[in-house]
């Protein structure tokens, strides 16, 4: 499926999907009760929940979009309007996971609009990944640990690269193929 | 949101606290008021319940 197909599905919040899974599942199953989580880029709110329900963690769920916050809430989780980690304090969080924007997209065949933010890393699909990379580093304590779902498509060893030039070693702890696409969720200590 | 979430922020431009400020109550979760930054003074609103932290720049350019 690629991204005009995607779109189609759903125009102002992109819902759960096979990549949501993967992270929610890898997440779950390495979190703790006291921790402090942040989820970047909730979306429908679908992984906040389950790492909160399934964990007893607390869980703030962040997005840049309005209507996708909206869904979250009313999920139950506590939203926060944000630009990635930036309102965010200084070494508060255990573990920050995220299923970013990673389609690689042409520029002249953007949409500007809610799901296409959602979906697009821009031409080499990592316009919202390496930003995200420069800057998780200072909201998370000492011990934190990112999750953080790569795909195929956007280029897993360019992440590593770029991850590494921000002090973190990776490590995959899931993966899953699909035909158009393998998908990783890289632990990041 | 819950007022422990102030703990959690901090102005997305400074880094620096955030002051709870004109907060409208229902229970004791904070469903509206301002969010002001205690060094620079921008002010960040509370809607429905959900903070607004995009920097200034950035609410004005986004899709409806």
């Amino acid at each position: 499926m690629d991204l005009a197909d995607r779109r189609d599905l759903e125009t102002d919040v992109y819902q759960p999907a096979e990549d949501s899974e993967l992270l929610a599942d890898a997440a779950c199953d390495r979190l703790e009760e006291e921790d402090l989580v942040l989820e970047v880029g909730t979306g429908s709110g679908y992984v906040a929940n389950r790492l909160a329900e399934e964990t007893g963690a607390r869980v703030i769920a962040s997005d840049v979009n309005p209507h996708a916050l909206a869904q979250a809430r009313s999920e139950g989780v506590e939203p926060v309007r944000a630009d990635l980690v930036e309102p965010f304090a200084d070494g508060r969080f255990d573990a920050v996971a995220f299923n970013p924007p990673y389609l690689p997209t042409e520029s002249d065949t953007e949409w500007d609009d809610w799901m296409e933010r959602a979906l697009s890393g821009g031409e080499d699909g990592r316009e919202v990944v390496d930003p995200f990379l420069d800057t998780v580093a200072r909201v998370l304590a000492p011990d934190g640990v990112v999750f953080l779902l790569v795909s195929s498509l956007t280029g897993v060893d360019e992440v590593v690269e770029r991850a590494g030039e921000n002090g973190f070693s990776a490590v995959a702890v899931a993966d899953e193929s699909f035909p158009f696409e393998t998908l990783t969720v890289l632990e990041l200590l | 949101m819950k007022e422990s979430l102030l703990e959690i922020l901090c102005c997305p431009l400074d880094k620096h606290d955030l002051e709870l400020e004109d907060a409208q109550y229902d229970g004791d979760e904070v469903v509206s008021g301002d969010l002001v930054c205690s060094e620079c003074g921008e002010t960040y609103p509370i809607e429905d319940g959900i903070p607004n932290l995009l920097p200034p720049d950035m609410r004005e350019q986004t899709p409806a």
